[in-house]
């Protein structure tokens, strides 16, 4: 074997051989389908979703033994969508932060799933016309608490902007989990 | 200032709590906060001077120290000691402590021994994992629930039962079954010499009652006797209600500061597993973990008293030798649950010692017995199964394991057991201390008469019409205190005692039968009637005691007839 080969030379036969290995690049039109939102791609699934989120009511009860404690915030409802099944729950906001168009929201998630999902695609939906709002990875922080760090538009910053976690959220919320999302 | 970092973290948690930024209090959800900070808040001299805390471990363990000895104090948490093991135990699980290796210990547990709960898992039968540690922090509440899971998950109404539970024990029906317990048998705060001291005197006082009841006449020395025994119970009586308020009211006060503290708090309980709780066997070690929090967020309010500081001395010290089993009613009482797998999953637990269950038939030593054995020869099979082929003679020279079992009806049985309370001496004074008391008290009247006798009484009309009855009628409020004696040459002699008379203003009086002698000698009318004092005490009646009155038969026999 030659041992007096130049390293360029060397360099330059390594990065042939990958070119030639690599997978072809994507065709545009799947780039354009992997951006769409995954309501766009599956809307049967989602309008399934949506649907049962809005079957989910609160009505707030208030039969306190207790001086009302102001800071107990109210829950969100949200469906979780994990291993092929649909679980309605409710999450708890523990923290509700817009600066500069970057929306901080971190939630507590009541059904305690076995082994905990690590991160779900969580899709806000408005809470009036059930229309998908936003979406992003919510990734587990502590326990059972998630956190969401987003870029939201103008419009939804000044809407949002001086809610408090102890509001009533305008939104509710989907959480796919990542078996979920490669099933659709 | 060496670790500003964290009070940088701190403050912006409060205030972020304050604008509504953040839904729980700093404290309460000082971990979420914390990764919250650290990731996306921290600045860059923050996160360079965290890492370079985090570079040794000598630093991280003086970062743990200054978070006990400075932060706590200095950060308005109301003194709690529990605090800073609970942040400890919160920020260990997560970046960059979870890589830190002065947390590992943390990490896993917040570091305060509790009793065990025996919690089975799916199918089991009784494994030694089945024995579970729980721990218990009491934290200032912020408005969630009043008990909260860590570990695990169960009904939140069943968690406020056993909190109820607690409150009854410090400030309801369960502390004054625990303190009526106490106050009848259980072990006092004496030095052994004033318990010997103590015991001699009620020996003494039974001795004395003996001696006046079936002993000699005690003649002149009756004064005497009967001072000596009323003093010496009624010092004795006085000592134990003294000794029995005081500490009644230490223990209610420690109590009422327990209970208001528990009112103020939110009870975390942790235990390893992730199971979904089925069932409330496990609420009576949750409650003993949860009064035992308290007393490790407060132990000041102890202080005073001698009870909560014996049964909480020993809690302490020796609360990871113990086991519960029991559901737990909001008045603290216990109702029966399965043992057999308990037991057996004890047994396989070398450091379970004590198992506190319900007052059931199957709690019995004979029960644990018999697992014992039962357990003996499964060990044995596994150990002859692990190598089939070898033909090996085994010698088992293990030691064969313990358990004993404390029955309890109430979650106050549990307290006379932990602060050792059971003592078989203080049972034997207590019987002896009631029986003697309660013949004192019967007899109380006749040694009050002993020492103070009623004035002498006067004879007052009527006297009898009938020539054959004599009626000495005195004007006395204790009749039965006197008796009569009529001495004469001409009638035969008698003593008789007055008795009090039916109807209103007849006075009492002694009906003497005028009888006449054989060979009477003088004339009819010599006769001296004599009244003299009756002594007595309960059945025994003693000699005739000072004569306090002396008439002539002519005078009788001419007061009023009725």
């Amino acid at each position: 074997m030659k041992d007096d080969i130049p390293i360029e030379l060397l360099l330059r036969w390594r990065f042939a051989r990958a070119e030639s290995e690599a997978p072809p690049a994507p065709r545009a039109a799947r780039l354009i389908a992997e951006a769409r939102p995954w309501w766009e791609t599956w809307p049967e699934r989602f309008q399934s979703l949506v649907e049962r989120l809005g079957r989910v009511q609160i009505a707030y009860g208030h039969a306190m033994t207790e001086p009302s404690n102001p800071r107990t915030g109210y829950p969100v409802t949200a469906v979780i969508d994990h291993d092929g099944q649909e679980l309605e729950t409710f999450v708890s906001v523990l923290y509700f932060a817009i600066r500069e168009r970057r929306f901080c929201f971190r939630f507590h998630l009541t059904a305690a799933l076995r082994p905990p999902v690590e991160s779900f695609e969580t899709t806000f939906i408005s809470k009036d016309g059930f229309s998908p709002l936003l979406s992003g990875q919510a990734t587990r922080s502590v326990d059972n608490e998630y956190r969401v760090d987003l870029q939201v538009s103008d419009e939804l910053a000044r809407k949002w902007d001086g809610l408090k976690v102890t509001d009533h959220m305008p939104f509710r919320l989907i959480l796919r989990s990542g078996s979920s999302i490669n099933d659709g | 200032m060496r670790f500003v970092w964290f009070w940088t973290f701190w403050h912006w948690s409060k205030e972020s709590f304050r604008d509504g930024v953040l839904l729980r209090s700093p404290l309460q959800g000082v971990g979420g906060h914390w990764d919250e900070w650290f990731r996306h808040e921290a600045s860059e001299n923050d996160l360079r001077a965290i890492e370079q805390v985090g570079r040794a471990e000598s630093t991280q363990r003086e970062f743990a120290a200054w978070l006990f000895r400075h932060w706590a104090p200095e950060a308005s948490l109301g003194g709690n000691r529990m605090i800073p093991r609970f942040v400890l135990g919160q920020l260990a699980q997560l970046p960059p402590f979870n890589r830190w290796p002065a947390f590992d210990e943390c990490r896993a547990r917040y570091g305060v021994e509790g009793i065990s709960a025996i919690v089975l898992g799916a199918d089991s039968k009784g494994e030694a994992e089945d024995v579970r540690r729980v721990e218990a922090l009491a934290l200032p509440a912020d408005g969630g629930p009043s008990v909260v899971p860590e570990g695990f998950q169960a009904d939140p109404g069943e968690l406020e039962v056993l909190r109820r539970a607690v409150g009854s024990l410090l400030r309801g029906k369960g502390l004054l079954l625990f303190l009526a317990l106490w106050a009848g048998r259980g072990r006092r705060p004496y030095p052994r010499w004033i318990k010997v001291i103590i015991g001699l005197g009620w020996c003494t006082t039974a001795g004395l009652i003996l001696y006046l009841l079936i002993g000699p006449d005690p003649g002149d020395r009756l004064a005497t006797l009967s001072a000596t025994l009323l003093a010496l119970w009624g010092g004795l009586v006085l000592l134990a209600i003294l000794v029995t308020c005081r500490q009644v009211i230490a223990a209610w006060r420690a109590g009422r500061c327990w209970s208001d503290l528990l009112q103020r708090s939110e009870v975390r309980l942790r235990m390893d597993g992730g199971l979904t709780l089925k069932g409330e066997s496990a609420g009576f070690a949750f409650s003993l973990n949860t009064l035992l929090s308290l007393y490790r967020a407060d132990p000041r309010s102890a202080r005073g008293s001698w009870l909560w500081q014996r049964i909480f001395r020993k809690l302490c010290t020796d609360a990871k030798l113990w086991a519960a089993t029991g559901v737990v009613t909001a008045g603290g009482e216990l109702k029966s649950v399965v043992l057999e797998p308990k037991f057996r999953a004890c047994l396989q637990r070398t450091d379970i010692e004590y198992i506190l269950t319900p007052n059931q038939r199957d709690a019995r030593q004979k029960a644990i017995d018999g697992s014992i054995e039962e357990i003996g020869s499964i060990k044995r099979e596994k150990a002859r199964a692990r190598l089939p082929g070898m033909r090996t003679e085994w010698g088992f020279a293990e030691e064969k394991p313990r358990l004993q079992s404390f029955r309890c009806r109430h979650i106050a049985h549990s307290l006379m057991i932990f602060g050792g309370f059971r003592s078989v001496w203080q049972n034997v004074m207590s019987s002896l201390a009631v029986i003697v008391s309660g013949v004192v008290l019967f007899g109380l009247p006749d040694l009050f008469y002993l020492l103070a006798p009623p004035p002498a009484p006067r004879v007052v009309a009527p006297s009898s019409s009938s020539p054959y009855y004599l009626w000495v009628s005195l004007d006395t409020k204790t009749p039965t205190r006197f008796q009569v004696v009529l001495e004469s040459d001409y009638w035969s002699n008698r003593r008789v005692k007055v008795g009090a008379q039916r109807g209103a203003n007849v006075p009492a009086r002694a009906e003497i039968l005028l009888r006449r002698l054989p060979a009477p000698a003088g004339k009819e009318d010599n006769a001296t009637i004599w009244v003299e004092r009756r002594f007595r005490f309960l059945t025994r009646e003693y000699a005739p005691g000072e004569r306090v009155g002396r008439y002539s038969l002519a005078y009788l026999t001419q007061l009023d007839h009725e």
